[in-house]
């Protein structure tokens, strides 16, 4: 389906009695109840627009969904499954003493008010001053402003600063050291808050997110914190695919808790630590990275490729920390437009994940590791081109070949010792390299 | 084998089931207020008692799920939706030679139909050729049932002289080895009542009862179930670029209701599908997309739900396998001569139940289940059979039948 473009919509169901969509063409509906964000969904101009009774039940699936992730009295919070999935703890005992449901879900989408000056938000950047722009933006939108924003600026000539100059809020760094991975370390070390919440230049925040950052991080025993990565528009058969096809950013929106469990459970085939949330939205406590290191300077874009949000998680939850994914925490991403720039990126995602399993195994000596390298990932293509034979997708561009290149180009640093021998940098409590 | 059918009303301490020495489980269907919630099916040792604890552990995991979202569904519906107009119905079944399983249809009727949300409903018996009198005596043993006499034989023959004979705007056709549900009718008033507009309804099928082997074995391989959540159907979908051709996912014949003119100006049911042997299948499956095909919604409604007897015996059932592929393929053959917008997603379909098929079949020989292996190959023979030209075979067939009632 090579629809010409796929318009983003949002539709608020505590709101909302019918939807005046004319059915004219096809649209991608993100469901909120009031800040919550409960589900999304593509549709054809047939499906559309919704009745009456759809809409009344999607807001019964949805916020029934959110009621049993989220109710303490139903059985919440969840832990995450191997498959990254909540279990359900429901009770019919605890069902027959509910009542005012609906209630119950306004509260649950109320906007807190957490204290948000201990929050440091970091953006790195690499001559996007435009996509920056947006980005700063809507961060000197939000609700309740962070402690800080830093700008790390990875362009060699620091472009970014007159970007930055427009918003007095906005501290500039300029680290023109390449790599995605130096450039967040850099981050980490100039900045000053006792949270680190990251996002990405290609990316618009929610106006909420630094309260639901600063929510989620009241409960002290979180040491991370992923969130919601949306799609900001879906014009392009390249933004489609990486979607729809791909998967996007992940679509799970409900809660969940990332602790040994979920290692415990996935290590044996190399933890998938990946499930966990993505880099264009997270947060970190200070004090992790004093106890587990900074990000790994081998991995990131500009490095082996991505992964090192994930290898990080991967160290955390090793030393027993403990992430929560909150969908609430919400950010809208620009995927990229052009196909050549989406099969570059869906190589080196590859590559950096393979590079990420090889640096885990190192650290860890997981054989977890090499089971996903040398058993799933070779049938996860197999399959995949079995899948594209049979459904014969005419006129649909591949996403396998380049997936399969970037996992070749990944093999490459299981024969470079040098590479292997390295490691993460440390951080010390007064923020100087050890 | 005999699997006892149990309803377990959820709101309330979960019952002792003690089996009796010939029964090695339960089939058992959920409700939160009287609604339907679930239906599983747990096996156990013949003889053996299933305690309360088992059953609330189970209703756990399995039920509350849905229970929940019932609950918020409930506080979300406005209460003006039960005073809704409703038209009036007339509730079609077809029959032959079945005077005993059509007096039990009619019982269970009569006692929906008391206070009936709708405007006048009549209740019309097609007595598709039976070969004595029984049913014509079975249907005047109840009061207002309308008898009519088909003596073309054929399903399709019998639904099209029903939509003809009946005067309801909306006609629900049941088969005659169904019962209703106590909330069959109400549940039809609901959907009804929530979709304005829409051009059919399909509904939950529930086992009667699952007294024997290839009973217990067809409802755990699926059986009629479309499962316990309200669905909408248009004529295509994101999420399936082969919709609305596999439009078997819609519901199944035995329990559907259609507003009547709508049926009447798509030409009726085709009568040379669901002829009765040599091709008992593919009418429902064509009726379902010519109404998805004209522009209108169909709805599946679990509320609206009929418990199915099952074929009893492994060569019923067998048969029951090779007729669905045989009316598969009749209907697809049918629709892709007949539909030629839609040819290549057509194609494609076929393509994918071969596929599909074969699939089921490898996993199924590779897992040793020789049972699923030749039900499986039933169905596919069956499928290879529809493709070979038995739409064209039925609808000389049914040229002679209607030479000979002419």
């Amino acid at each position: 389906m090579t629809a010409p473009s796929l318009p983003v919509r949002h539709l608020d169901l505590s709101a909302m009695r019918a939807d005046t969509h004319p059915g004219d063409a096809p649209a991608f509906s993100i469901f909120w109840w009031k800040e919550l964000p409960l589900g999304m969904r593509a549709s054809l101009p047939e499906e559309l627009p919704f009745s009456e009774a759809q809409l009344r039940q999607l807001t019964a699936e949805y916020g029934a969904a959110q009621l049993a992730a989220r109710r303490p009295a139903l059985g919440a919070p969840l832990r995450a499954t191997h498959e990254g999935r909540p279990k359900q703890a429901l009770a019919l005992s605890h069902l027959l003493a509910e009542h005012n449901l609906v209630e119950e879900l306004d509260m649950l989408a109320t906007a807190p008010t957490p204290p948000t000056t201990q929050i440091s938000a970091v953006i790195c950047t690499r001559d996007r001053g435009e996509a920056l722009a947006g980005c700063l933006r809507s961060m000197t939108m939000q609700r309740s402003a962070p402690g800080e924003i830093v700008v790390v600026d990875n362009s060699s000539d620091g472009n970014a600063r007159p970007v930055c100059e427009r918003f007095p809020e906005v501290r500039h760094v300029h680290e023109p050291r390449p790599g995605l991975s130096i450039a967040r370390n850099t981050g980490i070390r100039a900045s000053r808050g006792e949270i680190i919440a990251f996002t990405d230049d290609d990316v618009e925040l929610h106006p909420g997110w630094t309260v639901e950052i600063g929510r989620a991080f009241a409960d002290q025993s979180i040491d991370a914190l992923t969130g919601l990565v949306l799609p900001a528009r879906l014009d392009t058969p390249a933004q489609r695919i990486f979607q729809l096809d791909k998967g996007g950013f992940g679509s799970t929106f409900i809660p969940l808790r990332f602790d040994n469990r979920f290692f415990a459970e996935t290590r044996p085939h190399g933890a998938h630590v990946w499930k966990m949330g993505a880099g264009a939205n997270m947060a970190f406590r200070r004090s992790l990275f004093e106890r587990v290191g900074l990000f790994d300077e081998r991995l990131g874009a500009g490095a082996a490729g991505c992964s090192e949000d994930s290898e990080l998680w991967y160290r955390m939850l090793a030393d027993g920390g403990v992430c929560l994914y909150e969908p609430r925490a919400v950010v809208f991403h620009h995927h990229r437009r052009d196909l050549v720039g989406l099969r570059a990126q869906i190589r080196s995602y590859m590559k950096g994940h393979v590079a990420a399993l090889i640096v885990q195994h190192d650290a860890f000596h997981d054989r977890g590791n090499l089971v996903r390298i040398f058993g799933q990932l070779p049938l996860y293509f197999l399959k995949s081109f079995l899948k594209g034979l049979l459904e014969g997708r005419r006129g649909q561009p591949g996403t396998l070949a380049p997936e399969i290149a970037g996992y070749a180009a990944g093999l490459q640093f299981l024969f470079r010792p040098g590479w292997r021998r390295e490691h993460a940098p440390r951080l010390v409590a007064n923020g100087v390299d050890a | 084998m005999v699997y006892r059918l149990v309803e377990f009303e959820l709101s309330k301490p979960p019952p002792v089931i003690d089996l009796a020495p010939e029964e090695n489980g339960i089939g058992l269907i959920g409700r939160w207020h009287d609604q339907l919630i679930g239906f599983e099916m747990i096996a156990a040792a013949p003889g053996s008692t299933l305690s309360a604890g088992e059953l609330r552990m189970l209703a756990d995991q399995r039920f509350a799920p849905r229970v929940l979202i019932a609950m918020v569904e409930a506080e979300l519906t406005p209460s003006s939706l039960g005073h809704t107009f409703l038209p009036s119905l007339s509730i079609a079944i077809c029959t032959k030679d079945r005077a005993e399983r059509l007096s039990r249809l009619l019982r269970s009727l009569e006692a929906v139909c008391d206070n009936s949300p709708f405007g006048p409903v009549e209740i019309v018996v097609v007595d598709n050729a039976s070969t004595d009198s029984a049913t014509r005596k079975a249907v005047e043993s109840f009061s207002d049932v309308r008898y009519v006499f088909e003596p073309k034989a054929g399903l399709d023959f019998a639904r099209n002289a029903a939509l003809h004979a009946a005067t309801g705007a909306l006609i629900a056709y049941l088969d005659d080895d169904v019962v209703v549900d106590r909330n069959w009718l109400t549940g039809l008033a609901k959907a009804c009542g929530d979709n304005p507009g829409a051009g059919g309804f399909t509904g939950l099928v529930l086992p009667y009862r699952l007294d024997t082997e290839a009973q217990i074995y067809f409802e755990r391989r699926g059986g009629f179930g479309r499962g316990f959540y309200r669905n909408e159907f248009r004529g295509s979908r994101f999420d399936n670029p082969l919709h609305p051709v596999g439009s078997g996912v819609l519901g199944a014949g035995c329990n559907m209701a259609f507003e009547r003119t709508l049926l009447i100006e798509l030409g009726g049911f085709d009568e040379a599908l669901d002829t009765g042997a040599p091709l008992p299948g593919g009418g429902d499956l064509d009726i379902f997309y010519r109404v998805l095909r004209s522009g209108r919604t169909m709805v599946y409604e679990p509320q609206f739900a009929v418990y199915h007897e099952h074929r009893e015996t492994v060569a019923q059932l067998r048969r029951q396998y090779w007729s669905w592929g045989l009316g598969m393929m009749a209907f697809l053959v049918k629709s892709r001569r007949s539909d030629r917008e839609l040819r290549s997603r057509h194609g494609a379909m076929v393509r994918w139940w071969f596929v599909d098929q074969v699939r089921t079949l490898v996993r199924a020989a590779s897992g040793l289940r020789g049972r699923d292996v030749r039900f499986g190959l039933n169905e596919l023979w069956g499928g290879i059979c529809g493709l070979a030209g038995e739409y064209d075979r039925s609808r000389s067939r049914i040229e002679a039948i209607r030479e000979l009632n002419r």
